[in-house]
């Protein structure tokens, strides 16, 4: 994007980069009103909680340039922050007062781990899902930005360290429920309000979160540190002769797109009301790569639209008779075709036909694009 | 870049196509809520058709949907037929949550038949308690789980061991090497198998666990060299089990001094691995392929009809199969006007039939299943041979490890 001057002109430009990502969530938040089913509700909680983990990526990568192959391990810890603590809630019902989580009864495991103790508070578990990513993912990227390590390099080291924490996940059964995950959890409750996952509580809780993470991501991109990343992404090597201590920056980006993941672990926990080593897999991270080249990296509207279109179309193909045996097939087409046809993905489509209406409407001959701030394209 | 109209009419035709493609489905609406609607039950047949359990769920899904052809072409269900919805939760468990939901929530499903890992049925589980629905799972598992939404018509622990484990000590020795997947079902298994070695006197000389999917074997088979065991105790599962016979075999070891116990080897996995690295080892399970009985000789042919001359069947896909005949009777005690979950789980209580493996029945305690356990050895063919029946049904004790819990009507109950 280009930078803004704060000028009447800017303020306008401003306000129509603001317009889709307002009406993406206006139509969110309008949904429960045309989708009287709660069955339906709950499973549009799901694409929009992918949503959110897609626009994490799209910060990092279509805007800071780095590629973050394992961006589901921030989801996945955020995700066990969360079942922690609603496992813990189940502790006096289903267990008896001085019971312990049912999978460590079975790993037998006499007394409830140091590191479980403070997910009694659940104030302690969001703060935890937010930060313990965050602080996961500036650890990382303290140490490959620092060592400038670029590229695809950073895409392996992400992915190795998924894999890893993945594989600790499964193999410390008794204090993580391994391969099960950590299943049958209590019901959410914040001030009284109780999130069933069929719930529109819980639907509105999702859809608030949309807003926020679109609004806190879009800000960034704005702000001046965000304008410096951006800089960075398209001439590392220029920025540093500018002065500027670029992996600072980098690891700002990297650790705030990871606590933005951490967010949507947390939610997804309670729209699938339960946690699973799966939602630090390797496929899901490779998923949210495609949705957010789908949707457009470098638009966060466009890499939301992505997932929630990707994957509710997912789910649509693979429920209808005619393409059960055939979904997978018919999916990697459409990626393919996307991917040949639309490089910019679905915002860049998006993009063009706004300003071929633009165009069509001025006097021919006079192609120049207005109104929309077009993203540049070559990195 | 600039975008000519021709590319953007291209670039939007190929949108058109990406987006008619899935989309009107999102808004078709389940108006009819009744269970037994217009003379059709609809149930979920939820098992895996890509992914990395495929291969074994889609012989599940198999042979659910021959008993479910069988039923209907025999007159349905006092008239009714059954309409199987199938689903493929692409062996991930948050896939199977969304399906389930799908079927319970959406498609108003009266029953869902799936799952073969246990973490899958886990991750449903919420759904059908939640909403009061019935899960049918066919697999052998770890027990301890009491459930009043699901009916577990596979083996417990006590089902495939307390048969077994004392004729290995009998006729191999006591010396056991416990070998298992790491995750829960292992671990249980061998918690019970314990539990008898001690009975018996029997010792364990290591107990190992492997990753899943593990293929690498060649240090514990140089253990198993050194510590001599009678008997390797084996519940690793999936592709591990082939890996574990092939070097088995390669490392010149042999089954008639040192063979292989195992909970989970059936006619599938030794398919997998070719019958000449099975044969010699011995599997413990309620039913194989060439139990001798009418009824089984029926299932195999029909199997082999509607699916092909060169499937086998095992112990999970009859399972599957007769699990869909006691739905059946259960609903046709039930008036259609009384067709719900909870009522078919109290009709299937106490229900029984002659399944492949012989008569079984479901408890009413627990709705786990009453089994014949079976003690079968490998074939170079690729067949197993049985040499001990038992000479009477065993009873589910999904708690049998833990003397002070046991599983009622009423839920998980300890006494002291």
């Amino acid at each position: 994007m280009p930078p803004n001057v704060p000028s009447s002109s800017g303020l306008q430009r401003l306000i129509a980069q603001l317009a889709p990502l307002l009406i993406v969530c206006a139509v969110v938040f309008a949904l429960p009103v045309l989708l009287n089913n709660d069955f339906l509700l709950n499973k549009v909680a799901r694409y929009l909680v992918l949503g959110i983990l897609t626009i994490s990526l799209g910060l990092s990568w279509g805007f800071g340039g780095i590629l973050n192959l394992g961006q589901a391990m921030s989801f996945g810890l955020g995700s066990y922050a969360m079942a922690m603590a609603l496992k813990l809630k189940t502790v006096p019902v289903h267990t008896g007062a001085s019971g312990l989580p049912d999978f460590m009864v079975w790993n037998n495991v006499a007394h409830l781990p140091w590191f479980w103790e403070p997910f009694r508070s659940l104030s302690f578990a969001i703060a935890a899902g937010l930060i313990v990513p965050a602080l996961v993912a500036a650890a990382l990227g303290w140490f490959m930005f620092r060592g400038r390590v670029t590229g695809v390099y950073v895409s392996i080291i992400t992915l190795a360290t998924m894999v890893v924490i993945n594989l600790v996940i499964i193999d410390q059964q008794s204090y993580t429920g391994g391969f099960n995950g950590i299943t049958d959890l209590a019901q959410l409750e914040i001030f009284g309000v109780a999130f069933d996952a069929y719930g529109r509580a819980t639907y509105y809780l999702v859809a608030g979160c949309v807003l926020l993470s679109l609004l806190v991501a879009f800000a960034f991109t704005k702000s001046k540190a965000g304008l410096i990343v951006q800089a960075i992404r398209d001439h590392e090597s220029r920025v540093r002769y500018f002065g500027y201590d670029v992996a600072l920056y980098q690891i700002f980006v990297f650790a705030l797109s990871a606590a933005i993941a951490g967010l949507a672990g947390m939610l997804y926990t309670v729209v699938m009301e339960f946690a699973s080593p799966t939602f630090l897999g390797v496929q899901l991270s490779l998923s949210v790569v495609v949705w957010c080249a789908v949707g457009g990296r470098q638009s966060l509207v466009g890499a939301f639209l992505g997932a929630v279109l990707v994957a509710g179309m997912q789910g649509a193909l693979s429920e209808s008779a005619a393409f059960l045996e055939t979904w997978t097939l018919v999916m990697g087409a459409l990626f393919v075709l996307v991917v040949l046809f639309l490089p910019k993905g679905l915002a860049g489509l998006a993009q063009a036909a706004l300003r071929w209406i633009v165009q069509r409407r001025q006097a021919p001959g006079r192609g120049v694009a207005q109104g929309v701030g077009q993203t540049e394209g070559s990195t | 870049m600039s975008i000519s109209r021709r590319t953007l009419l291209r670039n939007t035709a190929a949108l058109g196509a990406f987006a008619g493609a899935g989309l009107p489905h999102i808004w078709i609406k389940n108006a009819d809520l009744a269970y037994a609607a217009g003379g059709e039950i609809k149930v979920g047949v939820l098992f895996s058709l890509t992914g990395t359990t495929a291969i074994i769920e889609e012989s599940l899904n198999k042979a659910t949907l021959l008993a479910i052809e069988e039923i209907n072409a025999a007159g349905g269900i006092k008239g009714s037929k059954i309409v199987p919805i199938v689903e493929d939760p692409a062996s991930d468990p948050a896939t199977f949550s969304e399906k389930a939901r799908k079927l319970v929530v959406g498609d108003k499903c009266v029953s869902v038949f799936g799952s073969y890992t246990s973490a899958s049925r886990k991750a449903v589980l919420p759904v059908f308690e939640r909403q009061n629905n019935l899960y049918w799972y066919p697999t052998l598992y770890e027990g301890r789980e009491c459930s009043k939404n699901v009916i577990y018509t596979g083996a417990v622990p006590n089902q495939q061991q307390d048969e077994f484990v004392p004729w290995l000590v009998k006729k191999f020795g006591k010396k056991f090497y416990l070998i298992g997947s790491n995750y829960i079902y292992p671990k249980e298994e061998n918690n019970y198998c314990k539990k008898l070695l001690e009975k018996l006197g029997g010792e364990v000389v290591a107990e190992e666990y492997v990753p899943l999917g593990h293929s690498e074997f060649s240090s514990v088979i140089n253990k198993i060299r050194s510590t001599q065991p009678n008997v390797i105790f084996s519940t690793v599962v999936g592709d591990s089990v082939v890996a574990l016979h092939r070097q088995y075999k390669a490392a010149g070891l042999d089954p008639e001094k040192m063979p292989m116990a195992s909970l989970t080897t059936s006619e599938n996995e030794v398919a997998a691995m070719g019958g000449e690295a099975a044969a010699g080892h011995f599997t413990s399970a309620p039913y194989f392929m060439v139990h001798k009985s009418p009824e089984n000789e029926k299932f195999v042919e029909a199997y082999k009809k509607r699916w092909g001359a060169d499937k086998v069947t095992h112990f999970v896909s009859e399972a599957c199969y007769f699990q869909t005949y006691l739905f059946k009777q259960a609903v046709e005690k039930l008036a259609t006007s009384d067709l719900t979950p909870p009522n078919i789980r109290d009709a299937v209580k106490g229900e029984a039939m002659i399944a492949p493996q012989g008569k079984v029945q479901i408890e009413p305690e627990n709705l786990h299943t009453w089994l014949w356990p079976k003690i079968a050895q490998a074939k170079s063919n690729g067949q197993f041979e049985i040499l001990v029946e038992a000479k009477e049904w065993l009873k589910p004790v999904p708690y049998a490890a833990y003397p002070g819990q046991s599983c009622t009507e009423k839920g998980l109950v300890e006494k002291s």
